[in-house]
């Protein structure tokens, strides 16, 4: 370690960089200005400034050291037997070919028809879940309500979180029965969880400024609420409750698994009877519609949050209107129309009023 | 637009400001603020300028003395009858302080808060009365033609201008302004500026303004207030406001960053 007052050109590592220039002499030969080959970098007679330590970075050192020995303990628990790992390739080969070669395409009505029942129980759980996480969300939100109301709330969220829709649907089961709407209400209160922490935090992230403002002019604790927060935090609420949904979707289909109906019924059933070719078909419609999905609900959300479609081609018929806003408006007022159609058509029955 | 209200006189009788790490925001004001002055508040950053102007509305609650606007005491108010006096007392920020993702329009009628029951701000159902008002505002600052245009589209004057229509709203005897130029270029700062100028000649609101730089306040300011680490060292006309004065406000002479943008923060 270089105690800080020694010059760089003391340096071994330094002297070895470049070589010519004597130990000691550093610069004094060079010429006026910085000059990159002496071996101080500096130009002469200004002395180097002391150089900061390289910090340790003990904790860093700590989780590396822990994270190796978790990998490490999970590869001894789990138990892997290397022998089959060997065959998995072929056995996949073998059942893709079952599954897709080529699929039971005769059997798709009754797939997609299933897979609606999915995205109708996840739609349905998701609104459930909105109506009741949205008030519960302003109650546990920072700056509206005492501590000793927030925090139960949020510990409610907090455990609906922790347990998977799976999870509460075999626990109702016994209540419900094996129902798509079993499946529909275990989606709901999961969704509860996310929402609920999801609509908190949006609430408590907006910009404080409207929120004065509203106070500033009288405004009661629930104007406050629709006026000061509401409006900012709106984009991002509605945006997170279309995401949920993507999510619901996804999770229906595996609730679905345990009997809850829809496509993840259908295709238990042709699992355990060992259909593969309908198996194969099923997956390629599950995938295919909730890509669907996924797609049409984030181009909402965009949307919403940006205010503006993300569509294919919806740059080139932007282009296009102001092409034609510009041939028809010459006098300046193109690119006002450009933005708004429907003031381009005013302006032209203005103009012919006129004459 | 008429006025229905008079202007109100703010009187400060000995009034402290600690904040709870102990900081003192204002030592031992008293003055007098007559009803229709337009008074414009100096002073280097943590002098106590935002501070005063915000104890007025009870932004900021006083730790001790009093503040009367009109005939209302304010230490200690809290709940219907702060809100009360808060809705006859405009308020213009620096930050202009509007819901941005929402209407122009909206954001004037936020100002109508206290007049409207929960249920049509709920369901922003406003009255038509209400609505009128509004556009009226914002016909006195010339953007009544963005009503419907969501307040974020708007440039920082146009936003600054809205949050004076939506303080016109509230028929106020006061209007308060909090830096209302520093997000501004200058000459936006002078629109603002002769728009609150005029508010104050034409309706007769009492307006009381703090001000980063010393120019505008000796400009538009009838009346100069100088604040030093809290206390008052300076009050009378702008015109009174020589070199010796500025010195006594800000403990140095006047350079020309006292006019620009970004002059240098007090130590605390």
């Amino acid at each position: 370690m270089t105690p800080l007052g020694t010059t760089p050109a003391a340096d071994p590592l330094r002297v070895a960089e470049a070589p010519p220039p004597a130990p000691g002499s550093a610069g004094i030969g060079s010429t006026v200005g910085s000059n990159p080959d002496s071996p101080a970098g500096l130009p002469p007679g200004i002395p180097p400034a002391a150089r900061p330590k390289r910090p340790h970075r003990r904790l860093r050192q700590v989780v590396w050291a822990l994270v190796s020995a978790v990998v490490v303990a999970a590869f001894w628990s789990v138990d892997i037997s290397w022998d089959s790992l060997g065959h998995a390739p072929a056995r996949l080969v073998h059942y893709i070919g079952l599954m897709f070669g080529p699929p039971a395409w005769g059997q798709l009505p009754a797939a997609v028809s299933a897979t609606m029942l999915s995205v109708a129980m996840a739609w349905f759980g998701t609104m459930l879940g909105i109506v009741i996480s949205f008030p519960l969300s302003l109650l546990a939100t920072r700056g509206l309500t005492p501590v000793w109301v927030r925090w139960p709330i949020r510990g409610f969220f907090a455990v609906l979180r922790a347990v998977p829709e799976v999870v509460i649907a075999v626990l109702m089961l016994s209540v419900t029965g094996l129902t798509a709407y079993t499946g529909a209400l275990a989606i709901a209160l999961g969704s509860i969880g996310t929402l609920g922490k999801w609509g908190y935090e949006s609430f408590e992230a907006v910009d404080r400024g409207a929120i004065e403002a509203a106070n500033a002019a009288g405004a009661s604790r629930a104007q406050v609420m629709r006026w000061g927060v509401w409006p900012n935090a709106q984009p991002d609420v509605l945006a997170f409750w279309l995401y949920r949904f993507e999510i619901s979707v996804r999770a229906s289909a595996i609730l679905g698994l345990i009997g809850a109906g829809g496509i993840g019924k259908m295709l238990m059933d042709n699992i355990q009877f060992r259909v593969w070719d309908v198996v194969g078909m099923l997956m390629i419609t599950v995938v295919a519609i909730t890509m669907i999905i996924d797609q049409l609900s984030g181009m909402v959300r965009i949307r919403i949050i940006t205010g503006r479609w993300d569509l294919p081609f919806a740059a080139r018929l932007r282009r296009r209107r102001t092409a034609r806003a510009t041939a028809s408006a010459p006098d300046g007022t193109a690119r006002a129309a450009a933005s708004d159609p429907a003031g381009t058509a005013n302006s032209e029955d203005r103009r012919k009023a006129e004459e | 637009m008429s006025q229905a209200q008079q202007a109100a006189d703010i009187a400060f009788d000995h009034v402290g400001v600690t904040y709870p790490n102990g900081f003192v925001g204002l030592d031992d004001i008293t003055l007098r603020i007559g009803g229709g002055e337009m008074v414009a508040v100096v002073g280097l950053s943590g002098a106590g300028k935002s501070t005063l102007v915000r104890t007025i509305n009870g932004l900021v609650p006083i730790s001790s003395g009093q503040i009367t606007v009109g005939d209302v005491g304010l230490k200690g108010l809290r709940g219907k009858g702060l809100r009360t006096v808060r809705s006859e007392i405009g308020m213009i920020f620096q930050s202009f302080n509007l819901a941005k993702r929402t209407t122009v329009i909206n954001n004037v009628l936020m100002g109508r808060l206290y007049h409207t029951p929960a249920w049509r701000a709920l369901l922003a159902a406003w009255k038509r009365d209400d609505v009128e008002l509004a556009m009226q505002a914002l016909e006195r600052v010339e953007i009544v033609h963005k009503a419907y245009a969501k307040a974020s589209e708007l440039s920082g004057g146009q936003q600054q201008r809205v949050a004076i229509a939506r303080s016109l709203a509230q028929r106020p005897r006061v209007i308060l302004a909090d830096e209302p130029t520093a997000s501004l270029d200058p000459p936006t700062s002078h629109v603002v500026m002769r728009d609150l100028q005029r508010i104050n000649a034409d309706l007769g609101i009492t307006v009381v303004v703090n001000l980063h730089f010393l120019d505008l306040a000796r400009r538009y300011g009838q009346r100069l207030l100088g604040l030093r680490e809290g206390r008052l060292v300076f009050d009378g006309p702008g015109a009174d406001a020589d070199e010796g004065v500025f010195e006594s406000i800000y403990g140095r002479s006047l350079t020309a960053e006292d006019m620009l943008p970004g002059h240098q923060q007090a130590a605390v």
